[in-house]
């Protein structure tokens, strides 16, 4: 998916399309002012940039990356790559346990949690219902613009590349991003100002954090397994140990304690 | 062989509270390894294993803190032994490696009513207690209103102290209940008594200054 900022007009259509097709509450066309954040019913939405009187736009929701942090550290196997590549997630199986909400470099994945169980993460799914389906995601078949494309990965990295050298005639601060970062994002955006911006890191990674857990996830299945066989090689050497110390009338055999430094 | 056990080694009230925290330490043991473990977290969907991990951290937390309101002057007593390391200590690590696996018990140096190796396990309990403690408060109360950094960190934390932890105690349980030479050290935790024969070899400056106390 390619996301022009250029193009976008503010006309909120994704936002209305995403909620339709994926049966969300309704809402009524948000005042950029007032943007609604992403939550477990907003799965997509637009960040606001006021630039003097007017108002630009950039289409918010799940970048679909190919190093996921999400993925990586969801404890359930809940979140995953499909075949495409999209993330997607098993709501059955997610516990709610809120990692891939703190350790997503985009702050994406929402959690609807209530005080005693029954929580659960949701996200963008890329419309992969739709998508396998031979159609566009709501979203993109929404927009009126083309400010939203959807199509063949390479084609629209080169769409995107062109647009930006198209920009940079006239403003040097275009830039073409997502398709380097974290793998290849699976949204890119077509910016007309810095990353940040728009809210996006200019060099997100999967935090250092979930690399760590990911270590010491299998630091411990090693040393746990490393810490039984040790007990078994004990019991096994300090039993014949302690038999041979025994006599057969089961008087235990001790040699005269040294006293020396005791 | 059956010796009379006739030492008192461990209070009721003490037994009592081993179990009771035993008990939900297993339960949050449980409930957080399917997290921690990979590939094993699928009884945790739908959360119901987070409900049952907060229910059995108030017991956790509850349980030696009564117990420490009862009888402040064990708890303080616990804090003071746990953190005591002098020469003996050094002796019982040099000691230990023929002790436990060639059961030479020549060099072993007498201990006191813990020796250096329930010491260690003591000492882990009260810092993964606290590590636990501390970035489990965060981690259940301050999702989301404290920065992802330190809700990321305080994962970190949970995991380690549960590493340590988890490590320390397959340690506790096959010292205390299976390997050879620990004979009476089970059953004393579920009566309280142990023999004379088995205080002297294995808690000897314990066994005389109690023996010596009560004459």
């Amino acid at each position: 998916m390619l996301v022009d900022v250029t193009k976008c007009v503010s006309c909120w259509w994704c936002y209305a399309a995403c909620k339709n097709y994926n049966k969300l509450p309704e809402t009524i066309k948000p005042d950029p002012e007032q943007a609604p954040p992403l939550s477990h019913d907003v799965w997509t939405t637009l960040k606001p940039v006021k630039k003097g009187t007017e108002w630009h736009s950039r289409k918010l929701a799940c970048n679909h990356c190919t190093d996921a942090a999400c993925v990586d550290v969801c404890p359930t196997g809940a979140l995953s790559h499909n075949r495409l590549g999209f993330v997607q997630y098993d709501k059955e199986k997610c516990s709610g346990c809120g990692y891939c909400v703190e350790f997503c470099p985009f702050g994406v994945p929402q959690l609807q949690s209530n005080e005693i169980t029954g929580v659960a993460m949701d996200k963008c799914t890329f419309c992969i219902d739709r998508v396998t389906n031979g159609e566009q995601p709501a979203c993109a078949a929404a927009c009126p613009t083309g400010a939203i494309k959807f199509g063949k990965h390479a084609e629209l990295v080169e769409e995107g590349k062109e647009r930006v050298a198209t920009l940079r005639n006239t403003n040097t601060n275009a830039v073409f991003y997502g398709d380097k970062e974290l793998g290849g994002l699976h949204v890119m955006y077509v910016l007309d100002e810095p990353p940040e911006v728009y809210g996006l890191p200019t060099a997100p990674e999967v935090p250092p954090t979930a690399i760590v857990r990911d270590i010491l996830r299998w630091v411990g299945v090693g040393v746990t397994v490393a810490v039984l066989a040790g007990f078994g090689l004990n019991y096994v050497v300090s039993r014949e140990a302690k038999m041979t110390r025994e006599l057969p009338g089961g008087e235990y055999v001790r040699k005269k304690k040294d006293e020396k430094g005791r | 062989m059956t010796e009379p056990r006739v030492v008192e080694r461990f209070k009721k009230r003490t037994i009592c509270l081993h179990w009771i925290h035993t008990a939900a330490f297993l339960i949050l043991l449980v409930t957080g390894a399917i997290l921690f473990f990979p590939g094993i977290g699928e009884p945790a969907a739908g959360g119901m294993t987070r409900l049952i991990h907060r229910i059995a951290v108030v017991v956790f937390v509850a349980i030696p803190v009564i117990y420490s309101v009862f009888n402040l002057r064990a708890a303080i007593h616990f804090i003071k032994e746990t953190l005591t390391w002098g020469k003996g200590d050094i002796g019982w690590l040099e000691a230990a490696p023929l002790y436990y696996f060639a059961n030479d018990e020549e060099r072993m140096p007498p201990q006191e009513h813990v020796n250096t190796g329930q010491k260690m396990w003591q000492f882990v309990v009260l810092i993964t207690g606290i590590l636990f403690v501390l970035s489990g408060l965060v981690m259940w109360f301050l999702k989301g209103t404290v920065p992802p950094e330190l809700f990321q960190w305080c994962v970190i934390v949970h995991d380690v102290a549960f590493l340590l932890a988890f490590l320390m105690l397959l340690v506790h349980i096959y010292m205390g209940a299976i390997h050879p030479t620990m004979t009476e050290s089970f059953r004393s935790i579920l009566d309280g008594r142990i023999s004379k024969k088995y205080a002297k070899s294995h808690y000897g400056k314990w066994y005389d200054r109690i023996s010596a106390s009560k004459k």
